[in-house]
């Protein structure tokens, strides 16, 4: 039906009128003209990335692309993709299991205890990164953390947490996973508070498991505010810096040098503005290249809801 | 009656429930009880200590903080209302139109989170230094709308999808305006979303640190920049830096606070999906 | 002691000759282009020696301008801003003054100097840095002022501690030691690195506060959890950056008699994998591994005060100024049980109490060379470190770590720091062997970086059979980093 209403309106697009064919540009304008500005600055980036663009240097000079070369040949490049992909997957993965669980349970129980912690569980994210990571990374210190007192009536001792290569990554995913958590358990919560009831009430008279219902009916219809969720939290994560540099400042050695990190330190610390470059771009193209394919899913998604709502 | 199968299930549930909650919130306890610790007894107590409100003094009355708390209120407020007014009809249009290129134009708008701040900010440093936005309200306003807006327009294009196009056409029938029709009917439906994104693009400008630190200097300054003068400079001061961070995330928990009845979708008109 | 009376004795006499009929001052000659393209040295007055003709000096010669300030968030600047309105009062000069956090500060400078377009007209640096910003030609060169009539007669330039004022002279040659050249900064404060060890903790486990490198090592390990886990005996930094190699590990290094570069053929060239460097940094990771903090590799100064604050920690060797506020009453746990020590040497290595080397650190304040307003910029950098000013801020405003000779010898300041044991003493004598013992150079930065994370692989990794091949690898990561550059 929903099909049908869409191939109706694309013919009679050539009927409609001009004004109303342009109308839809003239709402998205504003939008689009707020934000289309940053364009010159990503110009202006990529100019850079083809320039010797140092501080240290009073003049910088076209030397095309020899950064790109430079860093195509730098090994850290390599561990620098490695590490961004494992931290943003693997956090972003077990952000959204544990948030659509108790986003679920929040739903499900209706009682007191869910009512307040609706309120309270988003409040990990209001914190800001860096001072959530101080935060634990105290609570997390061998000599006057809490957590290391705690793990000692377990009879652990001295975990390395943040301080060795082996440790350092599931520190830094714990913290992050303690921050955005409340972003996914949010947008999945209004997305199940905002589900039909119809649907329900009849899979009620047709009888049937609480699990097949969710299988069959809230998930599909969950699915398109599920991909947003996992979208943002997705492109947000592969970009993440602030929590390693807060942390370790990408150590102990290389292990958490991603390359949002490289990129940072080379522009920031070593202001070889015009090298650091590619390292940023080259995480822009994989988010790109995620964010598409992400995006096409929700489409779909949104497609089949649709159907099932109507 | 609840089944004994039952009670166990809800019994699990209400335990799953806290086991999180203690994982999420403890370490928030954490920092509210260090805020009333004194510097000697930071490290060296957990839960029994002598209560001070020194480090309140510190922060909220000897600096600047009531300044920090207000320039973050304007600029995040401010960069959350101006993508509110613009994107929520832009979500409409990218909902409902069919137009060439609609797609495209969605994922424009997205791929503004693609690019990392630190790719940017230098570029735009130089920039507003020319154009005159440098340290100012308006300035990072408009930057932050790069924070905001795809998330809002994403996320309520979405709620605009889920409602079917029949109901405007029946008010339509009806002989309602489209004013009516779109306040009083269209906006209570897509309210969890639109407060949702609005509260998660409010915290997210909030924190964020990059684009004030670099693209404004002592005329706007907002909190999540001050706070880490509480670290101090020769010993750094915990305690302070704990009342700092929690009296920062008050705007974003009363925001929260207030939203919680928009969380549940409004009906109105009797409109009711499908 | 009687050297520095000495100095001082000769600095006044100078100082009143100079005063007198205006002779050339001992200033280094300003540096000229070298090796930078762009160097704006514009004053509307002339770079002369002239002495004031007629008596008093005309503070208010500027009245009604405003200068941009920027300063990282310090107790040296604290001291500045309650000043700030009495010096516009006397001068008529407003200041917009700002201040950033430390950690993010020299990013914001770093973004602001970039553009060249002087928006701010003072700010503050440290020596490391100042390399790099007078090689990017953001440093005006002070010469230009210092001892003009620019300057009041009251300001007394030779009055500076030596080792403090002339690490911020540098000739632009990469591979030249400080001490000549222009004059980049001025220094606000500054800071040696000794060992500040709590003397209960000591006497309680029967352990004498060690004075070389031996009894170092012995009275670290003897102290590995002596309270339990989570206790230990020596605080260092251990973070991936530069912080990490230049209080204590570059003063042990230059004591143990290793350079971390050489000119060679007109080159410079990396001395880390000499057998000293490696002698030196094998002892370090021992150290670390065996009497240092379990989670070091993620250690800032501020963890290793608060360990120390807290009673966690025996020992640190780091800035005096964090064993001094860790001491302060109120300030921390074991406030108060606080003592400071020197640099331990090693005697393995033929080494006595004559070669004990402190790395030092400024904290000054130079000026933008694209500023519009030098002039009054001038007027408030000498306002700023005036030996009044700095008597008061001394004594006042705990800046303990003064960088001028006549307020050392102030009975007042000597008083202000007497509570710490032993913190005067030492200071005053590192302070005459202290210098920067890096080579000047502007890859710094990346340098020390990668330095920071040879030690932390060598200390929480397997990735090398020794210390000799971590050093051969960081010898050669090094080299390059700084092969593009010219040395005479």
């Amino acid at each position: 039906m929903a099909a049908k209403k869409k191939s109706n309106e694309k013919s009679d697009l050539n009927k409609v009128p001009f004004s109303t064919r342009v109308r839809p540009y003239m709402i998205v304008a504003p939008s689009l003209i707020i934000t289309i500005g940053i364009m010159v600055p990503f110009a202006m980036a990529i100019w850079y990335s083809l320039t010797n663009y140092s501080f240290k240097l009073p003049n910088h000079k076209f030397i095309g692309i020899q950064n790109w070369v430079n860093m195509l040949g730098d090994a850290s490049f390599w561990g620098a993709v490695k590490i961004s992909v494992l931290y943003g997957t693997i956090s972003t993965v077990i952000e959204m299991l544990l948030g659509l669980g108790v986003a679920i349970l929040l739903n499900n129980l209706n009682n007191g205890l869910s009512k307040v912690l609706r309120v309270l569980l988003v409040f990990p994210l209001m914190i800001a990164p860096v001072t959530a990571t101080i935060v634990w990374q105290l609570m997390l210190n061998s000599s006057v953390g809490i957590v290391e007192k705690l793990l000692n009536i377990f009879g652990v001792y001295n975990f390395p947490w943040a301080a060795a290569p082996g440790t350092a990554m599931m520190t830094v995913i714990l913290i992050d996973v303690w921050i955005n958590t409340a972003f996914i358990i949010l947008l999945v919560l209004a997305g199940l508070q905002s589900l039909p009831k119809s649907p329900f009430e009849s899979a009620k008279i047709d009888g049937g498991s609480a699990w097949f219902n969710f299988i069959n009916l809230t998930l599909p219809m969950l699915k398109p505010s599920l991909y947003i969720a996992l979208l943002f939290r997705f492109m947000a994560a592969l970009q993440e810096y602030a929590i390693i540099f807060a942390l370790t400042k990408g150590g102990p050695g290389d292990s958490l040098m991603s390359l949002s990190l490289t990129a940072y330190q080379k522009g920031f610390k070593f202001q070889k503005f015009g090298a650091a470059i590619p390292y940023i771009l080259v995480l822009w193209l994989i988010i790109n290249i995620a964010a598409k394919r992400i995006v096409n899913r929700q489409r779909a998604a949104q497609k089949q809801a649709a159907g099932l709502e109507e | 009656m609840k089944t004994g199968k039952q009670r166990t299930l809800y019994v699990l549930k209400n335990l799953l429930l806290l086991i999180y909650a203690v994982f999420a919130l403890f370490p928030l306890i954490w920092m509210i009880l260090i805020s009333f610790k004194s510097d000697t007894e930071v490290f060296t107590t957990t839960f029994l200590f002598h209560p001070t409100l020194a480090n309140y003094r510190e922060v909220l009355i000897r600096s600047d903080y009531g300044r920090y708390i207000r320039d973050s209120v304007v600029v995040s407020g401010g960069a959350v209302l101006v993508s509110i007014i613009v994107g929520v009809p832009a979500a409409y249009a990218l909902a409902r139109y069919n137009f060439p290129r609609k797609e495209d134009l969605a994922f424009q708008i997205l791929s503004y989170k693609f690019a990392p701040e630190i790719l940017v900010v230098l570029p735009l440093f130089m920039i507003y230094q020319k154009i005159g936005l440098y340290d100012s309200y308006l300035g990072l306003i408009w930057v932050y709308q790069l924070i905001s807006l795809p998330l809002l327009i994403w996320v309520v294009r979405g709620y605009f999808e889920d409602i079917s196009v029949e109901i405007e056409y029946a008010a339509q029938v009806d002989g309602y305006s489209w004013y009516q029709i779109f306040f009083k009917m269209l906006v209570p439906l897509i309210k969890p979303g639109l407060v949702s994104s609005a509260l998660l693009a409010f915290i997210f400008a909030w924190n964020s640190f990059t684009f004030p630190l670099i693209l404004s200097s002592n005329k706007v300054y907002p909190v999540t920049v001050a706070i880490m003068k509480y670290l101090g400079t020769d010993s750094a001061h915990y305690g302070q830096l704990a009342v700092a961070s929690t009296v920062s995330a008050l705007p974003a928990m009363i925001f929260a606070l207030c939203i919680q009845k928009h969380l549940v979708r409004g009906l109105s008109f009797g409109a009711v999906k499908g | 002691m009687k050297k520095l009376l000495a100095l001082m004795l000769a600095g006044v006499m100078l100082a009143c000759s100079l005063a007198g009929c205006g002779a050339a001052s001992e200033t280094p000659a300003p540096s000229n282009a070298g090796s930078t393209e762009k160097q704006t040295v514009e004053s509307s007055t002339p770079a002369s020696t002239a002495s004031e003709a007629t008596g008093e000096f005309d503070w208010k010669k500027f009245d009604g301008e405003e200068i941009t300030v920027l300063f990282s968030e310090h107790t040296y600047a604290d001291a500045v801003e309650e000043k700030l309105s009495e010096f516009t009062e006397k001068t008529g000069i407003k200041v917009n003054y700002s201040s950033m956090p430390e950690g993010n500060y020299f990013e914001k400078l770093n973004v602001e100097l970039s553009s060249h377009s002087g928006s701010i007209d003072v700010f503050m640096t440290g020596a490391y840095q100042s390399w790099e910003y007078a090689t990017a030609g953001n440093l005006e060169p002070l010469e230009n002022f210092i001892n003009t009539d620019l300057t009041s007669p009251e300001w007394k330039y030779d009055d500076f501690i030596p080792a403090v004022i002339d690490a911020l002279k540098w000739d632009l040659v990469p591979g030249h030691a400080v001490g000549s050249g222009s004059q980049w900064a001025l220094p606000m404060g500054w800071e040696v690195n000794i060992l500040t060890y709590n003397k209960k903790i000591l006497a309680d486990h029967g352990i004498n506060p060690p004075k070389t490198a031996e009894e170092l090592l012995e009275a670290a390990k003897a102290l590995k959890e002596f309270d339990g886990s989570g206790t230990y005996g020596l605080a260092v930094r251990g973070l991936p950056d530069w912080g990490t190699i230049h209080p204590a590990y570059m003063s042990m290094y230059s004591t143990w008699g290793a350079k971390d570069f050489e000119i060679e053929n007109g080159k410079l060239v990396s001395k880390v994998n000499s057998p000293e460097a490696v002698a030196m940094t094998e002892y370090w990771v021992d150290l670390v591994k065996n009497g240092s903090a379990p989670q070091w590799s993620t250690y800032g100064w501020e963890m290793c005060g608060a360990d120390l604050g807290a009673g966690k920690a025996a020992m640190m060797w780091d800035a005096d100024r964090g064993g001094y506020t860790q001491n302060t009453p109120g300030s921390s746990n074991e406030a108060g049980n606080m003592a400071f020590g020197m640099v331990p040497y090693p005697t393995s290595a033929g080494k006595t109490e004559a070669d004990m080397k402190s790395n030092l650190w400024v904290w000054s304040m130079a000026m933008n060379a694209d500023s519009a307003k030098k002039e009054a910029a001038w007027y408030f950098m000498q306002y700023f470190t005036s030996p009044e000013f700095m008597l008061w801020s001394g004594v006042e405003k705990a800046c303990t770590d003064t960088p001028r000779t006549s307020v050392l010898e102030d009975p007042a300041y000597a008083e202000s720091v007497a509570g710490a044991e032993g913190y005067y003493e030492a200071f005053s004598t590192i302070s005459k062997n202290a210098s920067i013992f890096f080579t000047a150079q502007p890859y710094f930065t990346e340098t020390t970086t990668e330095w920071a994370k040879t030690l932390q692989y060598l200390v929480t990794t397997d990735k090398y059979s020794s210390v000799q091949e971590a050093m051969d690898e960081l010898k050669a990561t090094m080299d390059e980093l700084v092969s593009d550059l010219e040395v005479e």
